[in-house]
């Protein structure tokens, strides 16, 4: 049998292979093991969204993802979605519309919003309204970043 | 040009200008506390009393000392100074020493070498308490109790600040007044609840210095804490603030755990980081009081206001914080924007053992303004006098003197008032809307950054900014201003910008140093805009000066006939005749190198010389006009709000963008303690501590919002500003109460207005036989 | 916020699952999304040494109109359209499940069994032990109904009430072979908040079965709360008919988020059956629904209130099943 703490798993596009204990949470082993600092950790419990990265492309919780099992599959973080040089359109119509205030909520709302962009292009206000309503923003009460993911959706 | 004409031309400022590091926070490259690794570094743990008032009469930490990866165990005796964001009422410990006062007051700090570690020290940990009478409501604490919570509380009660305040005759008012009403307002204490959670990291070092990495809105306050507790001067100790997420008023006290943190340093000789989880963060609170008010405002038969006769009972929490400020401001901002001839407050703030209230965005100016609007929308009634010509005719003049001597400057609250009837089709729908569906007015007054500051001693400007430029022509700016995420650092970079002509890309703001930032004294009471901006003003028009200077010898002309264009100086109506800002900036450092260049900004002297008379005086004021439009469900109490036109005076905007950031976080904030936010305790301990049971409005609740940014510009504000980081919370809350009762008929005085109150309200009113709008 | 160390088993088959429960009874937790699961880990309730990860079963997972596999992602029944349409009423509850986030990794079995809360329950061990704790973790008594009898903790469940007006199964495995009960009977209405589960021990839910009947039902389910998302509900209230003309063959009606377990109120729908269900008879029932539920002060709303609300929410969910309802 295969050792059950060998976690090896796709991460943004690289293949990663390491030894990580049954306990470990999928946002512990980016932030704290992996140095991938741009997910953030705003309550630990899937009451904030702060920590969402996509697995399989789709956007969930790694505050509430046992990494072990993240094992075999693509797990994509902010770090992964942002080009090598400058912004993806999504990114660049949260700056340019200022859905961005403190930023601490930002990197997991470009997940959501990015996962749902690629799912339905073209989304009602009231779809996207939706599919962020796992994502806490204390600063913009929402509507900018309503605005920037329905400004993205007109670019792609 | 004069800056406060309403026609200046820029070329930046009063567009929309997206945040100069808004790219590396949609990256995830924006750089906070939390994602900051040194080498080392321990996990710093708090112990919190189980107890809400509490005698510590033993600590035992040998056993946990003897833990192997355990570094330190401190507890209070070794920092026994007391500290405070008030210099007058310094209450605070960064551990407890020989008392506790409410569930979380932190009685011992762990420094171990990872999270599993410092949890079984802290379990290690052997306390005896000997329990005390808790006082969990500030009615118990009006009177002489067994255990007063501090010493300092007045004659033996709990009281921990008493303002009494009486200009004009009241009484007389009251006798010749021929409407009278009254509110009595009851507020859930709210908290900040930004997405950061508190966390600092504090490194010493073998040279002797101290460094500390912390989520704070108020760099220089903590850098005085530190060093007043830790007994360390202050040069030798660093205070960085990295990007922080969110504040609210939240990060605006020095807070005990950063203490604790820089002692577990010292301690270690290690770096250590103390980050907090969310019910830290609950328990650290310093969020909205819990109030009570009574308010009574007399009018004459035209609704002019007469006097003002006001109460309100502060529930504290265990500590002081800003609450004296708090006393203060829950009388003195119940005025403007009105001309209040007589006016007389009692205001009480009492400790209790809960966890501490403190500042909140609009601190002060909210809960009161609630219960005014709502009086003054049932005297509209009374009076059958529309809302906004009720305001109209009470309106304070620019240029004018209220009875308590603050020096109103610039208004445009009568153009936030026409904007905003006119832009929500008011007169059409005023009590003319079907029943269950309802629209209201809100106003709203607060102040654009305390005239005083908090620390007295020495004499120091409010603000000051550097810059520095070398013949790479980048520019360097140097503040300690904190931005929390509301814009401060672009507003800074645009201001540089527009004054010298250059590429806003030319802008580095240099991260929040002690080391190298000039002093501001942080990011509260909505001080930023108004003194940082008017100190990189002077800063920026100094290096002009220098770069015009320059320009003079190379082109021959002299400075006065020069004018600054883009990336370019040249003659003023000969724009071929000139240089570019590199040919002038290496001209300016032939002889000394890198210039440099500094403004500040210090507030003119103002204020009535009675005790207290600087409270709620400044510089300017912002002022505002909201209409909301609620649909009620009549049979669940469910309701929503679709739509809010927010008329905003916050003189000359000088970036849209976040001004209507301002504007909407605000309206989200605010909504949130109107609908469902709330610190739910029972007794003394708080129920819901989590972001699941505080009802943080979701974006399906938020409504449309449109921004009507109608002021005219302030003549001292930079280029005419005046705050918008605050003020634009107030009004939001009073327009929901009052579209209610458009709504449904029923007067909501108690916050939050959940959807059980509005159906008890309903039940109440037809138990009364009182029909609305035929219901 | 970490987790404590525990042992963890990727069982990839149901027989293998049942050995692993059979071997670590009474102490393992079955881990199936973990959305409820680690979160009151990480607060240290109830840790067991052992979890039981159900990922890699493949016979607990995928979906079709008659089954759903206890390992269904809500996600994929949100995301699956003629599912939806089939079945109003599980398409309204699990759009209201927490949030999208949640119901990514959130399933159908976790859903079913989703810890009961409570505000005394839901909180960290430095919390609960300042209180002295409660009998539903590490202490006797309770604070919400002063007493050591029984533990009000409230079910907080959305898809359940759903299910059980559709006549749904529960496929069970466990040593004793399988069985197929009511959704209904997985939850024991004499139990209370702690014991509230009809589960044998080592018995594992399989799936979840719809008759055809189900489809040819109008359904639908009502949820209170305070927001659109995050918030369990104050209660949720499914029901679902089938009409012949105006006359009326089947009614089923079930509410969830008011006490311990969900419950179903047939007493009060089968009289109504053969006849057209006027407004006059819908008051009826609500009115008897919302003197049968009994809330107590454990969720945000005051309890009063939520069995105000329970009438309302029946009423509107049985006007909206009617023939011709438009919501």
């Amino acid at each position: 049998m295969s050792d059950p703490t060998r976690l090896r798993l796709t991460l943004n596009g690289h293949p990663l292979d390491v030894v990580c204990p049954p306990e470990r949470i999928l946002l512990d082993l980016l932030r704290e093991d992996l140095n991938l600092t741009g997910t953030k950790r705003g309550c630990d419990l899937g009451t904030c969204g702060c920590c969402t990265v996509l697995v399989d492309r789709r956007p969930v919780l790694s505050c509430l993802t046992l990494a072990l099992l993240a094992g075999g599959r693509e797990v994509t973080t902010i770090e992964g979605v942002t080009p090598a040089s400058g912004l993806s359109p999504l990114q660049k119509a949260f700056v340019d519309l200022g859905a961005t205030q403190c930023g601490f909520c930002t990197p997991g709302f470009i997940m959501t919003a990015g996962a749902l962009l690629r799912e339905n292009p073209h989304p009602s206000r009231g779809e996207i309204a939706s599919a962020v309503a796992g994502n806490l923003c204390r600063c913009t009460g929402y509507s900018k970043i309503l605005d920037a993911i329905e400004a993205a959706s007109r670019v792609a | 040009m004069d800056a406060a004409s309403p026609d200046q031309k820029f070329r930046l400022l009063g567009g929309r200008i997206p945040y100069v590091e808004g790219p590396l926070k949609v990256s995830g490259r924006a750089e906070y506390t939390d994602d900051i690794k040194r080498s080392g570094m321990l996990v710093g743990r708090l112990l919190r009393s189980p107890h809400a008032h509490a005698r510590i009469r033993s600590v035992d930490v040998e056993a946990a000392r003897r833990l192997p990866g355990v570094f330190a165990v401190l507890t209070g005796e070794k920092y026994p100074t007391q500290f405070g964001v008030l210099p007058i009422t310094h209450d605070e410990t960064a551990i407890a020493v020989d008392r506790v006062r409410y569930i979380g007051d932190i009685v011992a700090a762990v420094a171990a070498r990872d999270e599993l570690t410092a949890e079984r020290a802290l379990a290690a940990i052997r306390i005896e308490y000997e329990v005390l009478p808790e006082y969990n409501d500030p009615r118990m604490g009006v009177q002489k109790v067994e255990f007063p919570i501090h010493s300092r509380g007045l004659n033996g009660t709990n009281i921990q600040k008493e303002v009494v305040q009486h200009f004009g005759d009241v009484d007389a008012a009251l006798g010749t007044a021929s409407h009278f009403v009254r509110v009595r307002g009851r507020f859930s204490g709210v908290t900040h609840a930004f997405t950061e959670p508190l966390v600092t990291i504090a490194e010493s070092t073998p040279d002797g210095r101290l460094t500390v990495w912390s989520a704070t809105q108020v760099p220089h306050y903590l850098h005085r804490s530190l060093s007043e507790v830790l007994g360390l001067p202050m040069h030798r100790i660093r205070v960085i603030k990295p990007e922080v997420g969110g504040g609210f008023g939240g990060k605006s006290d020095p807070l005990p755990h950063e203490i604790a943190c820089a002692a577990l340093a010292l301690e270690t000789g290690r770096p250590v980081k103390m980050l907090f989880d969310r019910e830290d963060v609950f328990l650290t609170n310093h969020g909205r009081h819990p109030t009570e008010n009574d308010v009574r405002i007399a009018t004459d038969a035209e609704g002019r206001i007469l006097a003002y006769d006001i109460e309100a009972l502060i529930d504290g929490g265990a500590w002081s914080s800003f609450g004296t400020v708090t006393t203060y401001y829950n009388g003195v901002l119940s005025m403007g924007p009105y001309r209040v001839p007589n006016f007389r407050y009692r205001g009480r703030r009492v400790y209790t053992n809960k966890p501490p209230s403190g500042a909140m965005r609009a601190h002060g100016g909210t809960n009161i303004r609630y219960s005014v609007e709502t009086a003054l929308d049932e005297l509209s009634e009374q009076l059958n006098v529309d809302p906004f010509a009720l305001r109209e005719l009470n309106a304070l003049p620019p240029n004018s003197t209220t009875i308590n001597q603050f020096r109103i400057t610039s208004t445009s609250f009568v153009k936030c008032l026409h904007a905003a009837r006119q832009r929500s089709g008011w007169d059409a729908k005023h009590r003319k809307l079907p029943y269950g569906h309802g629209i209201g007015l809100g106003c709203s007054f607060y102040i654009s950054g305390s005239n005083s500051p908090i620390h007295f001693t020495p004499k120091m400007p409010q603000c000051t900014v550097h810059l520095k430029v070398d013949m790479d022509g980048g520019i360097a700016v140097h503040c300690m201003q904190a931005d929390i995420g509301q814009g401060s650092n672009t507003l800074m970079a645009a201001i540089v910008a527009e004054v010298l002509g250059v590429d806003l890309e030319r802008m580095h703001v240099v991260r929040v140093d002690s080391d190298i930032s000039p002093i501001d004294l942080g990011s509260y009471s909505s001080r930023v805009t108004f003194m940082m901006g008017n100190a990189t003003r002077k800063a920026a028009e100094s290096l002009r000066d220098q770069l015009v200077h320059a320009a003079a010898l190379l082109t021959g002309y002299p400075p006065e006939r020069l004018e600054v264009g883009h990336e370019r100086i040249s003659v003023r109506h000969r724009p071929d005749v000139g240089v570019s800002y590199l040919e002038a900036l290496h001209k300016a450092m032939e002889r000394s190198g890198a210039l440099l260049a500094t403004g500040s900004y210090t507030s003119p002297p103002m204020g009535g010389e009675f005790k207290g008379a600087r409270a709620g005086t400044a510089p300017a004021y912002s002022f505002g006009a909201y209409v909301a439009e609620v649909i009620v469900d009549v049979e669940t109490g469910e309701y929503r709000v679709p739509k809010v036109w927010a008329a905003f005076d916050c003189g000359r905007a000088l970036n849209r963008l976040a001004v209507e950031g301002q504007i909407e976080g605000s309206i989200h904030m605010g909504l949130g303690q109107v609908m469902g936010e709330s610190m739910n305790y029972r007794g003394s301990r708080l129920l819901n501590p989590s972001l699941l049971e505080y009802k943080i409005p979701m974006p399906q609740q938020m409504p449309e919002v449109e921004c009507l940014l109608v002021g005219d510009p302030d003549p001292e504000g930079p280029f005419g500003a005046k705050e918008a980081g605050e003020g634009p919370l107030i009004a939001i809350l009073p327009a929901v109460g009052n579209a209610l009762y458009d709504a449904i008929g029923v007067r909501f005085t108690e916050l939050p207005i959940t959807p059980d109150r509005v159906v008890r309200g309903m039940e109440q009113r037809a138990a009364a036989g009182r029909t609305w709008k035929g219901a | 916020m970490h987790l404590d160390p525990f042992e963890l088993h990727r069982p990839e088959s149901v027989d293998e699952t049942l050995e692993l429960a059979r071997r670590y009874a009474g102490s393992f937790d079955y881990l199936a999304g973990g959305t409820d699961l680690l979160p009151n880990y990480k607060m240290h309730l109830n840790l067991r040494p052992h979890l039981i990860a159900l990922e890699d079963v493949g016979e607990l997972r995928g979906h079709s109109l008659d089954r759903i596999g206890a390992m269904t992602r809500l996600a994929d029944l949100e995301r699956d359209p003629e599912f939806l349409r089939s079945y109003p009423a599980i398409a309204e509850a699990v759009r209201e499940v927490a949030t999208p986030l949640v119901r990514a990794s959130g399933t159908l079995g976790g859903n079913l069994f989703l810890e009961t809360r409570c505000f005394f329950f839901n909180q960290s061990y430095f919390w609960r032990q300042s209180l002295g704790f409660c009998m539903k973790a590490d202490g006797d008594q309770c604070h919400v109904v002063p007493q050591k009898e029984k533990c009000y903790a409230t079910f907080s469940g959305d898809l359940a009430p759903a299910l059980m007006v559709l006549d749904a199964e529960a496929e069970i495995r466990g040593p004793g072979g399988a069985r197929r009960v009511p959704i209904g009977e997985l939850y024991d209405g004499a139990g209370d908040g702690i014991r509230r589960t009809r589960l044998a021990p080592g018995e594992l839910l399989v799936a979840v079965h719809l008759p055809a009947s189900a489809r040819r039902r109008r359904s639908t389910y009502r949820k209170l709360r305070v927001r659109p998302s995050f918030d369990f509900p104050e209660l949720g209230v499914a029901a679902a008919g089938r009409w012949e003309g105006d006359r009326l063959e089947e009614l089923s009606l079930a509410a969830g988020g008011l006490e311990t377990y969900p419950r179903r109120f047939d007493a009060l729908t089968s009289p109504l059956l053969g006849a057209p269900l006027t407004d006059t008879k819908i008051e009826e029932v609500a009115s008897k629904l919302r003197g049968l539920v009994r809330p107590v002060h454990n969720t945000f709303l005051a309890p009063d209130y939520r069995k105000k609300m329970a009438g309302v929410f029946t009423r509107r969910a049985l006007a909206g099943i009617r023939p011709g309802a438009t919501a």
